[in-house]
């Protein structure tokens, strides 16, 4: 876990020192790949915590949501639809669901919680 | 991926790997977000420093015409000066004032009349070309052309004297006099006779009757005194010469 942790933060500190940005034209497709890349980082985390973590599906999750993110945020530009507002809300929606189980297992685990607490 | 495990598995390996990835684009990405921010604001400053760049240079103008007037007094009081030493500067000073008067380079006065053409204050009609009911270049010239012919010494529109050198020209929405842009109301300042200058622009099927056709504004009256300024514009030529003797 902190070894993950460790990467993240290298990882920003390299982006940050390294003088290469992003060029502005395709600022918008890394910005939606980001989002699918966070989802599946979250995904992660939650079937971590619920035991049921599979790497093959993690990597195939990061890898292939990240593209197809960035390829819908395209399409729509060529098409004239934003179609990556899609990709936003799929993936934000995603997050926050993935969050809140998250929270329940984690508190679940730490206290005894009453059954209407837990529908919450 | 138990935070139990201090060592590190293949699994959590390859996640390190990606989330490295991640971490770089991410704030690749937010630098550049950044840049554009930046970009938008440097266009916008650049945008205000150039309008306080010209509002800068329009006041400079008014000073340096303000400088040219001041440096011409100074060259008339010389002339003055220098006609009264001898009789042959006295004709020759007589004889530039002339040349100045038909040029346009001197402040002119006399009877004459003052014109006021404005567009037609008809609201628009469906079916009908607006345009013609708006006033033209070729209305000015026309008017110009009627008061030159009945005998005008000097003219001026919208106190930009007409000399040899004036465009009348279509500019937009906007009429070019010396090349300085005006829009209507125009006001045709000319000295000559009063009275046969106003009768040539009111002859039947004249200038005047064409334009009120189109429902134009026209207001022409006579004045014992109307003032002319004199062309302001610049007097470089680059191209004309004065033909040498022989040649």
């Amino acid at each position: 876990m902190i070894v993950l942790v460790v990467a993240l933060l290298v990882g920003i500190l390299i982006g940050l020192f390294i003088p290469i940005s992003i060029p502005q034209d395709y600022s918008s497709y890394v910005a939606v790949g980001l989002l699918a890349a966070l989802d599946s980082i979250f995904g992660a985390l939650k079937s971590n915590l619920k035991g049921d973590f599979k790497i093959d599906i993690f990597i195939s999750g990061f890898v292939g949501n990240t593209l197809i993110a960035m390829l819908l945020a395209y399409m729509g530009d060529m098409l004239g639809i934003p179609l990556y507002q899609a990709a936003v809300v799929a993936f934000g929606v995603r997050i926050f669901q993935n969050f809140g189980e998250m929270r329940r297992s984690i508190l679940i685990k730490n206290k005894s919680f009453s059954k209407e607490e837990k529908n919450q | 991926m138990k935070v139990k495990i201090k060592k590190p598995t293949g699994g959590q390996v390859a996640i390190a790997i990606l989330l490295l990835v991640l971490g770089i684009l991410m704030s690749m990405q937010i630098k550049s977000v950044r840049q554009s921010n930046e970009l938008k604001n440097l266009e916008k400053a650049r945008a205000i420093e150039l309008a306080e760049q010209i509002n800068q240079l329009r006041k400079e103008n008014v000073n340096l015409r303000q400088q040219i007037y001041e440096l011409e007094k100074k060259i008339k009081e010389y002339q003055d000066s220098a006609a009264s030493i001898s009789k042959t500067t006295e004709l020759l000073k007589e004889e530039l004032d002339k040349v100045k008067i038909l040029a346009g380079l001197t402040d002119v006065e006399g009877p004459g009349i003052i014109i006021t053409l404005d567009d037609s204050k008809i609201p628009a009609q469906p079916n009908v070309d607006p345009n013609s009911f708006l006033l033209h270049d070729s209305d000015i010239l026309q008017v110009i052309n009627e008061l030159r012919a009945a005998g005008a010494e000097a003219i001026a529109i919208n106190d930009q004297r007409v000399v040899s050198t004036t465009e009348i020209r279509c500019a937009g929405p906007t009429i070019s006099i010396n090349n300085t842009r005006y829009s209507a109301p125009y006001i045709i300042k000319a000295i000559g006779d009063p009275k046969i200058l106003k009768n040539s622009l009111e002859m039947r099927g004249g200038i005047i009757d064409l334009l009120k056709e189109f429902s134009i504004e026209v207001k022409i009256e006579e004045a014992s005194k109307v003032v002319i300024p004199r062309y302001t514009g610049s007097l470089k030529f680059n191209y004309v010469k004065i033909k040498s003797e022989g040649s």
